[in-house]
């Protein structure tokens, strides 16, 4: 009961969906405590339960042992918390005085007095040896600083407990060394800190502790002094599905090359080569934000190319919506499937014909009868759990939502399949039924790209597997070579140099 | 396992009930039964054929507006200008039947005016990317004054015989079968078809519900946005020239607060103001409640100043009632 912030018992449930099982820890004061897990293990939820963006279905928290329960991100802030994210939530026309004392500003007879506020503003810049001015709009300074001011807006308001969320993701090395010179300052002064991050080296740098996350489970917690990457890389993948690749319908009959791209860029990624043959499945390995995205929104005419270009099934193929995508004969089951993917206030019906309805119309009107019968059979085939095809998707759980948006591409016959994320917040029973989806699409001849973020799942069901950092494929690995370490160290090891030289 | 089918049977059928019982359209019809009861009781002359059709025919030019509006609405949009729009299209109808042009040609004209404007609107709000609140507010202010410009301010008469047909033609000569109320019947009849049943209604409500998983899915928002401002612009410049029609002139000051009515009664209608949800039907229903909730205060001879302020509370009653149906939509399980 010793430690300042301490979690007991705290379980989140979403709908199908256990986001936190069980989760009890605690920080101490004069503390850095990592969080480290793939994506969705359920660190993002934790912060959002702490900084009264969720409330958690059970279990308590506990300050300075009192239980505390946060029903607004206000009440957090008041009682001490701050969590630093991203995206940074300043007012760009803003000064960097009135950011940092934004909610509470220094007032003399109801009117802003600037004067003051721009002194104090200037000492605790001081304090933190920045050298920015306070009149600045914070428009006209770098990303970092931005952040910097960000974190003095949390210092100001005497924040106990402070929380970065991946805070070096868009920061230079010389600007993490500033950004982490200052996570130390406050460490010396007391605070309570949780970083969260993907890097291990900024782990191993920084921070005194390690809670390891994995579906939602607290995997372990160790001193950070007394443990290793591969130690930690080990508790992170953890190993509980392993069977369930080995059952899988795999496709051994790999045919001719389906899409070819030739040295693809968009805004976003860079010099992208690559190959996929009918009936075979590429997984896209990487860390979030690497580009796997972007390629696939690229393949499917969402993002324009800035160079290179793309053959399907040798023929010049240029997108320029998704709808020319689709025509060609290319489908996208995209990340997020609640707000890319699916209208969730219509129904499952509604939902599973939208790719085809064309077919099922006459005449631009739709026939209700043929509609049905594909529904039903859809229903079927794709084995989703529904009261009825009238219910609406949004009352589906992940994982029947996901079968919704299978069903749904599969039924316009691809040429290619992108499968962006399809396990993503689905509960491990459904997540074995979408990997045999996937598997039966490829043993029909389906071209298939799969990008997961989930070591165990990429290795498991491609049988070849690009990995992805900053915008460049930096390693194709087949199968039979593939291990989650090796995969790691592609996607998390800095080659920048070596890219560099490649792209000029 | 008989045993087990019997129970979901039975369990359905509860279910259906409760549906039925929490449907809109139940709750619609029976807000619309307790006005007319109680203006019937507060005014003798209320439910009476002669002001059935008074209702009716005053409803005709709202109705088109509200069609037009509730496809926009579902599709996540709005036009404010129809008011002036509707006003516009009447003044350049009488104009052009001064000078010479047949009833015909004038129509076709006025109702192309009417789907270049609609194009115009739909330019500024998928190009340009303009809130479509903010760019027909802009409208609203252009077309109004446009509509006094060409008319010098004052009403043009209109004696085009065919022309005035529009406003006092009687089918099989029923007198509640002009063809104000016919067009406007056949209009709802129409649109509520194409809502429901053809691949374009069907896009509405997914362009609405989720415009980018819309895209993703291949579906061009553009072509379906034009068309909703097409055809909300369309119905406007129709309904601009019955009222013309119906007064045998058209007035530039004509129509203010149009957009209102269509949009509060679509939204009354159970067409949510957030996009993706309502039906042509419920649009109807809630045209019906706020055509005999006005009218019901007028035959009680309330001050038109308060029949405003009473306009007004209804519309923040329908959008309370959106808030808590979609309330209900999120925790729905």
């Amino acid at each position: 009961m010793s430690e300042y912030l301490r979690f007991e018992k705290i379980c989140m449930e979403f709908p199908g969906v256990k986001a936190l099982d069980d989760m009890s820890f605690g920080v101490n004061k004069g503390e850095i405590v990592a969080f480290l897990g793939e994506n969705g293990a359920g660190k993002s939820t934790l912060l959002k339960i702490l900084n009264g963006d969720y409330r958690h279905t059970s279990g308590k928290i506990f300050i300075d042992d009192k239980e505390v329960e946060f029903h607004s991100p206000n009440e957090a802030i008041k009682a001490g918390i701050s969590v630093i994210y991203q995206e940074r939530q300043l007012a760009p026309y803003l000064s960097v005085a009135e950011n940092i004392f934004m909610g509470n500003p220094i007032t003399r007879g109801g009117f802003i007095n600037f004067k003051e506020l721009n002194a104090r503003a200037q000492a605790i810049i001081d304090e933190f040896g920045l050298p920015i001015r306070p009149e600045t709009p914070v428009r006209r300074i770098s990303v970092a600083y931005q952040q910097m001011v960000e974190i003095m807006k949390a210092y100001n308001r005497k924040a106990d407990i402070i929380c970065f969320d991946e805070p070096t993701a868009p920061l230079t090395d010389a600007e993490i060394t500033i950004l982490f010179n200052i996570i130390r300052k406050l460490k010396s002064e007391g605070k309570a800190i949780i970083y969260v991050s993907h890097r291990m080296k900024e782990i191993f740098e920084l921070t005194d502790r390690v809670v390891v996350f994995k579906d939602g489970k607290l995997m372990g917690v160790k001193e950070t002094s007394q443990t290793s990457e591969p130690e930690l890389i080990k508790m992170m993948v953890g190993r509980d599905i392993g069977d369930v690749f080995n059952t899988l319908p795999r496709n051994d009959k790999i045919g001719d090359v389906v899409l070819e791209l030739n040295n693809v860029s968009t805004e976003y990624v860079h010099d992208i080569n690559l190959q996929v043959r009918a009936g075979e499945i590429v997984g896209f390995s990487g860390l979030a934000g690497a580009g796997r995205t972007e390629t696939a929104r690229a393949i499917f005419g969402a993002d324009p190319l800035t160079a290179g270009s793309m053959t399907l099934e040798g023929k010049p193929y240029h997108p320029k919506s998704p709808r020319q995508a689709m025509d060609a004969g290319v489908a996208l089951c995209p990340e997020d499937r609640k707000l890319e993917g699916l209208s969730l206030i219509l129904t499952v019906r509604e939902n599973t014909s939208q790719a085809i309805l064309g077919d099922l119309c006459r005449m631009g009107f739709v026939n209700f009868h043929k509609e049905r019968e594909f529904t039903a059979q859809s229903i079927k085939d794709f084995n989703v759990k529904t009261p009825s095809m009238e219910q609406k998707v949004i009352n589906l759980s992940g994982g029947n939502q996901q079968k919704v948006v299978l069903a749904r591409w599969m039924a316009m016959n691809p040429k290619l399949i992108i499968f962006d994320e399809p396990t993503k917040g689905i509960d491990v029973g459904a997540k074995s039924e979408i990997y045999h989806m996937i598997c039966e699409a490829a043993k029909r001849g389906v071209a298939v790209i799969m990008i997961s973020s989930e070591l165990t799942e990429v290795i498991g069901i491609s049988d070849r597997i690009l990995v992805m950092k900053d915008g460049y494929i930096t390693a194709d690995i087949p199968r039979a070579e593939a291990t989650e370490p090796k995969i790691l160290s592609y996607a998390m090891l800095d080659k920048k140099k070596n890219q560099e030289e490649v792209a000029g | 396992m008989e045993q087990s089918t019997a129970k979901r049977r039975g369990f359905n059928f509860k279910q259906t009930l409760k549906n039925i019982l929490r449907s809109e359209s139940i709750s619609l019809v029976l807000a619309f039964v307790v006005i007319v009861a109680v203006f019937s009781i507060l005014n003798k002359n209320y439910f009476t054929s002669r002001n059935l059709i008074s209702v009716l025919t005053s409803a005709s030019l709202t109705g088109l507006i509200t069609v037009g509006e509730a496809l926009l609405l579902i599709g996540n949009h709005m036009d404010l200008s129809v008011g002036s729009t509707a006003a516009f299209s009447g003044v350049m109808a009488a104009l052009l039947l001064q000078q010479g042009l047949p009833a015909g040609v004038t129509i076709l004209t006025v109702v192309a005016a009417g789907a270049v404007l609609g194009a115009v609107i739909a330019f500024c709000v998928t190009q340009l990317k303009m809130s479509s609140f903010i760019a027909t507010v802009a409208m609203q202010s252009i077309m109004r004054g446009f509509a006094f410009i060409i008319s010098n301010g004052e009403g043009v008469l209109i004696t085009n015989s065919t022309f005035l047909k529009m406003g006092n033609f009687k089918f099989f000569g029923l007198s509640f079968l002009t063809f104000p109320i016919f067009f406007m019947l056949l209009v709802f009849v129409l649109f509520g078809i194409i809502l429901k049943r053809t691949r374009f209604g069907r896009e509405i409500y997914i362009v609405g519900g989720n415009p980018v998983a819309a895209r993703l899915a291949g579906i061009s928002i553009k072509f379906t946005t034009y068309m909703l401002f097409i055809i909300m612009n369309v119905l406007t410049a129709i309904g601009g020239m019955i009222l013309a029609a119906r007064m045998n002139t058209g007035q530039p000051q004509a129509c203010v607060g149009l957009e209102f009515d269509g949009i509060t009664a679509a939204i009354l209608g159970g067409v949510s103001n957030q996009g993706g949800v309502g039906s042509i039907f419920g649009a109807f229903l809630g045209l019906a409640i706020l055509q005999g909730f006005n009218n019901g205060l007028i035959m009680l001879n309330v001050q038109s100043f308060w029949q405003n302020v009473a306009k007004g509370a209804l519309l923040l009653l329908a959008l309370t009632f959106d808030y808590i149906r979609q309330k209900n939509r999120q925790k729905a399980k």
